[in-house]
């Protein structure tokens, strides 16, 4: 079939994405598009969700933070928003989400927003509540494992 | 615009944390809700905060507070602030009179009508956060009294961030009973999302298109994360060594230096 003229074809916005996890967790572009359909559909329904086509483009990362650019229907940025900030947990691990910024191409989007190469990784033992305890380190944040999951630290609580 | 949230051990991440990952967010500041731990045993050492470090140093006495050094690090203001929750009025009442003078930021946790009727109704108290938690209600009495005593009352967006189906229900229908109640009798709110770890912290501009899903406007979503701050400021200006009342401060008018000129 002949492609539709340019004036007729769907315009779309594009969204960098950054996800957080903790150090264990290890997520899929595939888990993480079906948590952004849910979470779509339980916020805005078929319709909205129709409406919004939200689809997860290029996905990297690992080690606990993760990029990608998630398409979404021009004039549907809001609910895309909405729908990303209700994602909680991806395959019942909890991650953080944040949109970095909006673009009307591709390229543009991960020119401008992505690529961002992540800190410094490594291990390392601190003492914390009174006891000394392995974190891992990304630039000045730590993630210290405690026997019932992890803690949120800083470089800071540490000086 | 202001996020409050719930440190170690409440939560999942320390005040730092927290500042770092609100600043890359665009906040500009962070309220620390301390816990007053009424209902085990009055801990009185809670009053500060929540140091989450293994005993760092930054919790000390510095001029900006206790937060004073993580404040300085990541460049936004860092609230103290303590939760007091309790089951019954007593515990309650005795807890705001403890804690109002140690802390900037005072709020109530939401519990049954009777501890939802004495926050409102205490000046003391800045803000009653979750009115709607358990089987405690809110209704035009109470939205009238927080009004006179210029308590805010927190829209909780917890649940709708981070529950599904029937709970989500019930939560955005507190949250709509909750915002007829504000609109009609022009009760002063904040807006949280309540974030228990720094994963859960979600950027403003991600909350304002959340709430005007759920038929908020997204001014009012950005106003209600910005009384935080006002609050804040408010207080700080208050337990100044130069504040009389509203209005009358100790400034350095005192001298006449008309004769001097």
């Amino acid at each position: 079939m002949k492609h539709l003229p340019k004036h007729l074809t769907e315009r779309w916005r594009y969204l960098a994405v950054e996800i957080t996890t903790w150090p264990d967790a290890s997520i899929s572009r595939g888990a993480f598009q079906r948590e952004l359909w849910f979470a779509a559909q339980n916020l805005v329904g078929d319709v909205g969700s129709a409406d919004a086509d939200l689809t997860v483009f290029d996905f990297e990362g690992g080690a606990g933070e993760y990029e990608t650019v998630v398409r979404a229907r021009r004039g549907e940025v809001g609910p895309a928003r909405a729908a990303l900030a209700c994602i909680d947990a991806v395959g019942g691990d909890p991650v953080g989400v944040r949109v970095r910024g909006v673009s009307g191409t591709v390229r543009a989007c991960e020119e401008r927003y992505l690529g961002r190469a992540a800190g410094a990784t490594g291990q390392r033992h601190v003492a914390f509540d009174g006891a000394d305890r392995p974190a891992h380190v990304r630039d000045d944040s730590l993630d210290v494992s405690l026997p019932d999951g992890y803690v949120g630290a800083a470089e800071l609580d540490f000086e | 615009m202001y996020e409050a949230v719930h440190p170690y051990p409440d939560g999942r991440s320390t005040p730092a944390r927290y500042a770092r990952e609100a600043a890359r967010g665009g906040f500009e500041g962070v309220v620390v809700r301390g816990r007053s731990a009424v209902d085990e045993g009055c801990g009185a050492g809670r009053a500060d905060g929540g140091d989450g470090g293994g005993g760092d140093g930054d919790n000390g006495d510095t001029p900006a507070g206790p937060f004073g050094a993580v404040a300085d690090r990541y460049g936004l203001d860092v609230v103290d602030a303590v939760e007091v929750s309790g089951d019954d009025r007593s515990s309650v009442s005795g807890a705001i009179g403890n804690y109002r003078p140690k802390t900037t930021l005072l709020l109530v946790r939401g519990g049954d009508d009777d501890v939802n009727r004495l926050a409102v109704e205490q000046v003391q108290v800045d803000v009653l956060t979750r009115p709607m938690r358990g089987d405690g209600g809110f209704n035009h009495v109470l939205a009238k009294a927080a009004r006179d005593n210029g308590v805010r009352v927190e829209f909780d967006l917890s649940s709708v961030l981070r529950r599904d189906g029937g709970h989500r229900v019930q939560a955005l229908q507190d949250l709509r009973l909750l915002r007829k109640l504000v609109t009609k009798f022009d009760v002063p709110y904040v807006v949280s999302a309540n974030p228990r770890s720094h994963l859960q912290l979600r950027a403003p501009r991600e909350l304002a298109a959340l709430g005007e899903v759920v038929g908020f406007e997204a001014a009012e979503i950005r106003e209600g994360l910005a009384e935080w701050g006002r609050l804040a400021a408010r207080n700080r200006e208050r337990s100044s060594d130069s504040f009389i009342a509203p209005g009358v401060q100790r400034g350095r008018y005192e001298e006449d230096h008309r004769g001097t000129r």
